[in-house]
């Protein structure tokens, strides 16, 4: 699926040549755990195709709405979604973009589960 | 929604500085912007939070396409931005009509510190040249 780029680090876990702890893959994107989470969720939704930036999206393409339904999903089975997340996109080095391999962010404060432990 | 104050907003009952509407979508500046650019990007139809968009719905694609096109008239878009939603209590959402915050800060924090690092060496260069520092003096 799509097209690979030697050296971008988001490529070779799309391909399996780089370890990530994976908790979402379709055909079009892929999800794992940040390797440097800044809250107890932090994954990156990773579509397969190499975009750059969120302003390399071609207006017909519908990768950002399947990225959005991606983050419910992993966000219902970790158990946070009821509780609360943030998604986000940073969008050049301005906006925090590190890797430019279109990625978002979905992260939470609540721990895994929140959603389904019993109110105190 | 009678009680939504982005529903207000959109049917014009409530004041808000817009910045750009189509069908789909109205985006407004937020009224306590955390940054000097900070635009809260609004579908027109009522859907609570993020995990409320059906399936195969593309509105998050015309969100994110709206937010690209206003980066680009304010001119952020290469300098870099923003593009969050927030969901739910925990995750800071305080409306509970879907929105995306489009923020973007300008660089003039680190471009004053810039220009202070770089006054300083130019300073102790002159100085130096000038002998003033008392380096030059030794030779």
């Amino acid at each position: 699926m799509g097209n690979h780029f030697s050296n971008c680090i988001f490529c070779k876990i799309v391909a399996g040549w780089h370890p990530a702890r994976m908790v979402y893959e379709d055909d079009l994107v892929v999800a794992f755990w940040d390797a440097k989470p800044v809250a107890p969720v932090h994954i990156l939704i990773v579509p397969r195709e190499h975009i750059p930036t969120l302003n390399d999206i071609p207006v017909e393409n519908v990768i950002l709405s399947h990225i959005g339904q991606a983050a419910a999903i992993i966000a219902g089975e970790l158990g946070v979604a009821q509780a609360g997340y943030r998604f986000f996109i940073n969008v050049n080095q301005g906006g925090g973009q590190v890797v430019f391999h279109l990625h978002a962010h979905l992260v939470s404060r609540s721990n895994p589960g929140t959603d389904n432990a019993p109110d105190v | 929604m009678t009680d939504c104050i982005f529903c207000k907003i959109i049917e014009g009952k409530l004041p808000a500085k817009k910045i750009y509407e189509d069908d789909q979508a109205v985006a407004f500046w937020d009224a306590n912007p955390a940054s000097p650019i900070h635009i809260l990007i609004v579908p027109r139809v009522h859907i609570p939070t993020l995990n409320d968009i059906p399936d195969g719905d593309t509105l998050l694609c015309h969100m994110g396409e709206v937010a690209k096109r206003i980066a680009q008239d304010l001119g952020v878009a290469e300098s870099g931005y923003r593009f969050f939603i927030n969901v739910n209590k925990g995750g800071g959402q305080v409306v509970f009509h879907l929105h995306a915050h489009l923020i973007s800060g300008n660089d003039l924090g680190t471009f004053f510190i810039k220009v202070a690092i770089i006054g300083a060496t130019l300073w102790r260069k002159l100085l130096s040249i000038l002998g003033a520092d008392g380096t030059r003096r030794k030779n």
